[in-house]
């Protein structure tokens, strides 16, 4: 990895390539993948012209798979075999099944990520993140085939609701898939990214974003360019598909229908969201399931549907008041997911905002355009636009302590990226080891919590209790992910963990994935890997090269300077040879002994946008 | 020629001084993610996407104590004088301590009653209150010899209308649940 090159803000180091990058919204329902062509941002159509695939994957056999519309088909004729809403499963674990309706217990097991694994009829077993990843796969190769050309890397959307475990394993899934991903990025973001770009609207936004299976709701000021979240909430396990729920439960009532029968609840579900979408346009609509014929009309429907609509207003109200924002103060309101088209979520929203929400962009696309219009950017391809974007943690981080407590560190809301720390010490004379248990959640008690990761530091060196001092770091990152590190300060002794949580894969089993989903020679990937080191080797020794050249003089000692030197000439003679692990290690030297320079670079960068500014405002 | 890491208020240009133009820094912060934020250095290598992450921290968190009055008022002390005041008060006031007896209660009772707009009434009464106890406390801050007990004892009271106010947001949120 090179040393830091300075470059403007935006500009890519090699700015005549242009690269291919996309969004991909993973939604519950419907993903959907875009891209920027000549600077619009547009979703890509496969060969039918068709815009969203379904997330549903129908497992036909351990070789082959249909992702998308012909799986939707499949779903009706042999539901056993095709996996549907595995958005609800990412990053939950058995415990959590409970509240998710869509799987029934006996499909579920236990699968070696900590997530449940599905278990389908011809015996196939599949965990969320293979699935998700079948997904992403399906999705990039659509942009692959249309542009041509491999992608450089992805933004994939996520809920802003999502807390750290469902991140991770969103992020899993691209990794899975072969992809780079650029960044997560939240879904109400990227809908105000594509409406603040297209329109060139200012001022406080809210976004109301009802997908099918998770409902989100953020507040955001938008200022020249400058997206700049303030709050933002919702409920991971709400969404459309619970209008759909309710509408099949009463359909289900009416044909008195056996609650054991998957079919006919599985048939019901598939009425029950005709019937809501027929009632977007007309006011009755003819139901014929099974034995039961009859009509049904809006006013009947709102009354099933109101009180979820009504959860979601309660989000508005708190996170309005998480802002510091009154209701009054919101100059536009944005639509996204494909459930704000349903009319009475239109009605409530207006009447709780005053304001009437905005739909000019397809609530189905925005957020994928919205993606795409960030991957772009980040992948190097926009160099004159200050479009930035500051997000916010939705949930609070926070520790156990003494009786089951939950103690916050880093409280919801908070700007990323963010680091926090809290001393703590221990209790009994003696104690030479402390447990770490993280956890994620706004309540009180640690079992109402997410539990995130529990580590342990030792070695700490006997002590009288409430002598040691042990400062706990929780570090989040631009992607809302966390790492945390604990170190007794008295004594140096550190244990640091990146918060893989408890449902997540570990590294090596992303791995092990990997290679058994490919067929790579491994002398082939030998030769592949010194390559790249070669090339890295190359990039480092141009870069830091170039950085002393510039400025190495003003910023650094004598001595600091000739130590980055030397290690420069050991890298170059080094990346001669034939080792990966002999290049690899002389570059980690180079970066270490040029790391303070860079961060000094970086200082310098940074003061001048200060002063650079101020100049131009006089 | 090692430079030892700059201060909160020098991070955004400023004097250390009580008070600071909250539209100022707002405006400030953000000109200063422009270059610092780890999207401006997608394309960086590890290391200076790494460096980024902790600039932006710093400035995130430097922005958070320069915006909040309690958390200002003890950096500054902290920086000026090598005064912590984060912990250990004791505070010798019968009159503040009677004061903070009866806002506890007030807000006990309020509480059970739950009503959200009760408890918003309350709010307004304590913000106005913490309000009044900031102009004091730059009172103090203005003073060419700063008086160190008073500007704890005035930080403390501060902070504990503060305290107050968060609290009562906690217990918002639980009759909003």
């Amino acid at each position: 990895m090179a040393l830091l090159q300075i470059s403007e803000p935006g500009q890519s180091t090699e700015p005549h390539k242009h690269k291919l990058a996309a969004g991909i919204d993973l939604g519950t329902t419907n993903s959907l993948i875009a891209t920027v062509r000549s600077g619009r941002a547009e979703t890509l159509a496969d060969a039918d012209g068709k815009h969203t695939v379904p997330s549903v994957v129908h497992y036909v056999d351990s070789e082959t798979i249909e992702v998308g519309h012909k799986a939707k088909q499949q779903q009706a004729i042999e539901p056993g075999n095709v996996i549907s809403s595995i958005k609800r499963l990412m990053g939950r674990g058995l415990a959590d099944m409970d509240k998710i309706k869509e799987f029934s217990a006996n499909q579920l097991v236990e699968s070696d990520t900590g997530m449940p694994g599905v278990v389908l009829e011809n015996g196939i077993e599949k965990n969320p993140v293979e699935v998700s990843s079948d997904i992403l796969r399906v999705l990039a190769d659509r942009a692959e085939e249309t542009l041509g050309g491999e992608l450089g890397g992805v933004v994939i959307t996520v809920p802003a609701y999502f807390d750290e475990a469902q991140r991770q394993a969103t992020k899993d899934a691209a990794q899975l898939a072969g992809l780079k991903v650029l960044r997560l990025l939240n879904e109400p973001t990227a809908a105000a990214v594509a409406y603040g770009l297209d329109t060139g609207s200012e001022g406080i936004h809210a976004i109301y974003d009802l997908g099918g299976g998770t409902f989100d709701i953020s507040i955001l000021r938008l200022q020249k360019g400058v997206f700049e979240v303030l709050a933002t909430g919702g409920d991971s396990a709400l969404g459309g598909d619970d209008f759909d729920r309710a509408i099949a439960q009463y359909l289900v009532e009416q044909a008195n229908v056996d609650s054991g029968d998957r079919r006919a609840h599985q048939l019901a579900m598939i009425k029950a969201r005709d019937i809501k979408e027929a009632l977007t346009d007309t006011d009755t609509v003819e139901v014929n399931f099974l034995e039961w014929n009859g009509q049904m009309n809006r006013d009947q429907v709102e009354e099933i549907i109101g009180p979820i609509v009504d959860k979601t207003l309660l989000s508005c109200r708190r996170t309005l008041k998480d802002a510091g924002v009154k209701v009054d103060e919101v100059d536009k309101v944005v639509m996204v997911g494909g459930s704000t088209r349903v009319p009475l979520v239109r009605e409530k929203v207006e009447k709780h905002f005053k304001v009437p929400p905005l739909t000019d962009i397809d609530p189905d696309k925005v957020v994928a355009i919205g993606a795409a219009i960030q991957a772009n950017v980040l992948i190097g391809n926009k160099s004159d636009d200050d479009m930035l974007l500051l997000d916010v943690i939705p949930l609070s981080l926070g520790v156990e302590t003494m009786g089951g407590l939950a103690e916050k560190i880093i409280p919801r809301n908070t700007p990323i990226p963010i680091a926090k720390a809290q001393e703590f010490t221990t209790f009994k004379d003696g104690q030479t080891a402390m447990a770490i248990h993280v956890v994620q959640g706004e309540r009180e008690l640690v079992e109402d919590c997410r539990s995130l990761a529990r580590f342990e530091l030792r070695g700490i060196p006997p002590m009288v209790a409430g002598a040691a001092r042990i400062k706990v770091t929780y570090q989040v990152d631009a992607d809302g992910l966390l790492q945390v590190l604990a170190e007794e300060t008295t004594s140096g002794v550190k244990a640091d963990i990146t918060v893989k949580p408890s449902y997540g894969l570990s590294d090596d089993q992303i791995t092990n994935m990997l290679q058994s989903s490919f067929s790579h020679a491994e002398g082939d990937m030998e030769a592949r890997m010194l390559r790249e080191q070669k090339v890295e080797a190359a990039r480092v020794i141009e870069a830091v090269t170039a950085a002393l050249n510039e400025n190495g003089k003003e910023l650094l000692t004598e001595q600091e300077y000739a130590a980055i030197q030397s290690s420069l000439e050991q890298l170059n003679q080094t990346s001669q040879g034939d080792s990966v692990e002999a290049i690899e290690k002389a570059i980690e030297i180079v970066e270490k002994n040029s790391n303070e320079f860079a961060s000094r670079r970086m200082d310098a960068s940074i003061a001048k946008a200060l002063v650079g500014h101020e100049v131009d405002e006089i | 020629m090692a430079n030892a890491q700059r201060n909160y208020f020098e991070l955004f240009g400023l004097e250390p001084n009580f008070f600071v133009d909250q539209k100022d820094l707002s405006s400030k912060l953000k000109r200063l993610l422009q270059s610092a934020h780890p999207d401006r250095h997608a394309q960086g290598g590890s290391q200076q996407q790494m460096l980024a992450m902790q600039k932006t921290t710093r400035l995130n968190d430097a922005f958070a104590v320069l915006k909040h009055p309690v958390k200002r008022a003890q950096y500054l002390l902290q920086i000026e004088k090598d005064i912590d005041t984060t912990k250990d008060h004791t505070v010798n006031d019968p009159e503040f301590l009677m004061q903070q007896l009866e806002l506890r209660e007030e807000l006990d009772n309020l509480t059970q009653q739950k009503d959200a707009s009760v408890l918003m009434d309350f709010a307004d009464k304590i913000e106005t209150m913490a309000e009044e106890q900031e102009t004091a406390l730059g009172e103090l801050f203005k003073q060419d010899d700063w008086d160190l007990e008073a500007l704890k004892v005035s930080i403390y009271k501060l902070q504990f209308l503060h305290k107050t106010l968060h609290d009562i947001e906690l217990a918002e949120d639980k009759i909003l649940d």
